[in-house]
């Protein structure tokens, strides 16, 4: 099924929702990226190309749960405060494709780039790739239950704070 | 000026201070310095781990990897046997292999069509009957490098004069063994791959060394309170053994498993080791993690963090392993993105005059000891005593 054959509110919604976890990420409102997941089941994954492609599970971040994805939150707020040099991000995502894959739930794939700002130095591309989400209607509000971020630069330029 | 003529002026330029804690800074951001390392250190007389058995398991498998500069290609051949080679064509030097790892039945250079066997024997060149008087394809298979291995770790050198690996490797064969779970019969589970904007001495320096001043996820993991001690040879190798108190009462985290120890190892704890010059090796928990490391240029280090788990693990202990390297280290861990932040920080602050201090756990400035407690970082002046040695750097006489 490709976009156009889901609902235009649909679509509307699920653009919104991506639509905040960028502005989340790129203002580093680490509480907000974790209300864009469901509260029933969650998950955010954020893997390199090389290990999807030949079958090895480590991932540079693995947050099979929602507990895991609010510790993510803690590590962020809490215990690497201090030790990292503050950058922010500008995410840049193009949607691929939509379809239903069951009641009120919907796979969308799409492409992302996100862009960095170091405090110091010029801005530069800090990893491309592409979503693979599950998203479902809850309380009529979308939400991610997936999250999948499969990176395509085979080395990351640097050490990684936020989210992909 | 010639390669000698060269190194010669910078080593007397160099002015390798007295008090042996303290190191001179300009070593870290030179030019000149880094070339003379890849000279003496990385194509000298010393072992580099390039990866592990269970990264080729089936025969055909190759990983391609860089020694220095030089690119190289490690291959398990039809016979089952592991080689490495240099990835470059003995015709016209052309780079054989551009994939960083994968499976074939033969290595075949895109430039005039020279086809390698995976033991590395030329089998295939088109037109030899206009080659040079007496050519011979037995005399043109991959350069092979020097290769060594310990419990599946695969280690290369580019020198005839470095001593056999496990007396280069010395006292720390022991805690690798721990690493390495006593057999090195593992299982790769994937890989977390990152250039560091660091110098590789800075990176080596800071890496494995977890400072529990930096390190607010170790204090909540009570590191500090285990007992633990350091290994620190004299030909520059160190190791941490050290038990990790898991936190008792209510977790710091809503997903505890991060932390949980499932092993059935009774010897729980963590294991550090750091082989001259780059490569590091750990046991952390239930995560066993290998970590291969190019120095790229002077201020850039690219370091390929690999996890592995037990051939003879159940189902459920490969997925507690995969949840629990994932998010636990690499340059985004729970315990360990901090160190990636400090290796740039370090290797931008040696551009100021002057030298780098180590005081926790100096006893002395005059002579060297080797008794050393977890977390002093005058174990690595024993590194840096052998690294100055290597590149001829003299000490001033006078303090």
């Amino acid at each position: 099924m490709s976009a156009a054959s889901v609902g235009f509110e649909i679509l509307e919604q699920i653009e919104s929702l991506q639509q905040t976890y960028s502005r989340a990420l790129d203002s580093a409102a680490m509480e907000e990226w974790l209300d864009c997941f469901s509260r029933e089941k969650a998950s955010y994954v954020c893997i390199p190309e090389e290990n999807e492609k030949r079958g090895l599970p480590i991932a540079l971040m693995l947050d099979d749960c929602r507990e895991r994805i609010a510790d993510r939150v803690m590590f962020v707020n809490k215990i690497w405060v201090g030790t990292f040099e503050p950058y922010r991000t500008t995410h840049f995502v193009q949607r691929l494709s939509v379809e239903k894959i069951a009641e009120e739930t919907y796979r969308q794939v799409a492409n992302f780039s996100i862009m960095i700002s170091p405090e110091m130095g010029s801005s530069y591309v800090l990893a491309t790739g592409r979503y693979h989400d599950v998203v479902a209607m809850e309380q009529g509000k979308a939400v991610f239950r997936e999250k999948r971020a499969v990176y395509d630069s085979r080395i990351l330029p640097r050490y990684i704070v936020y989210p992909f | 000026m010639n390669a000698n003529e060269s190194s010669g002026a910078i080593a007397q330029h160099v002015k390798w201070p007295h008090n042996i804690n303290l190191v001179p800074k300009e070593v870290f951001g030179d030019p000149d310095i880094f070339e003379m390392e890849l000279d003496r250190i990385f194509y000298g007389p010393e072992w580099h781990m390039v990866g592990h058995m269970a990264e080729l398991p089936e025969k055909g498998d190759f990983k391609t990897f860089d020694l220095g500069r030089r690119p190289i290609l490690i291959a398990r051949g039809e016979d089952g046997k592991v080689r490495t080679f240099y990835n470059s064509c003995t015709h016209r030097g052309t780079q054989v292999e551009t994939s960083g790892c994968g499976n074939r039945k033969d290595f075949t250079c895109p430039y005039h069509q020279w086809s390698f066997a995976t033991d590395g024997a030329l089998v295939g060149c088109p037109g030899t009957s206009e080659f040079t008087p007496g050519f011979d394809k037995a005399n043109y298979g991959l350069r092979e490098l020097r290769m060594e291995e310990f419990l599946g770790l695969i280690f290369v050198t580019a020198s005839k004069d470095t001593p056999p690996l496990m007396e280069w490797m010395g006292e720390v064969v022991s805690p690798l063994t721990d690493v390495l779970c006593g057999d090195g019969k593992l299982k790769l589970l994937g890989y977390q791959k990152v250039i560091y904007a660091s110098n590789w001495k800075a990176y080596n320096d800071n890496d494995g060394y977890h400072a529990p001043l930096l390190h607010s996820a170790f204090r909540l993991l009570n590191w500090q309170g285990g007992k633990g001690r350091q290994i620190a040879t004299t030909t520059g190798h160190n190791a941490i053994e050290a038990e990790l108190s898991l936190p008792k009462g209510e977790s710091f985290l809503k997903d505890p498993s991060l932390i949980e120890f499932k092993g059935t190892d009774p010897k729980q704890g963590s294991r550090v080791v750091q082989l001259f010059p780059l490569a590091v090796a750990t046991k952390h928990l239930d995560t066993i993690n290998l970590r291969f490391a190019i120095p790229r240029g002077v201020g850039s280090t690219e370091v390929h963090y690999a996890y592995f788990g037990l051939e003879s693990d159940s189902e459920e202990m490969l997925l507690h392993r995969v949840r629990q390297c994932s998010n636990l280290l690499g340059p985004c861990g729970m315990i360990s993105m901090e160190d990636a932040s400090i290796f740039q920080r370090v290797h931008l602050g040696t551009f100021s005059p002057g030298d780098v201090e180590f005081q926790k756990g100096v006893k002395r400035t005059d002579e060297f000891w080797f008794d050393f407690k977890q977390n002093d970082e005058a174990s690595f002046l024993l590194k840096w005593e052998h690294y100055r040695k290597l590149m001829s750097f003299e000490r001033r006489q006078e303090a």
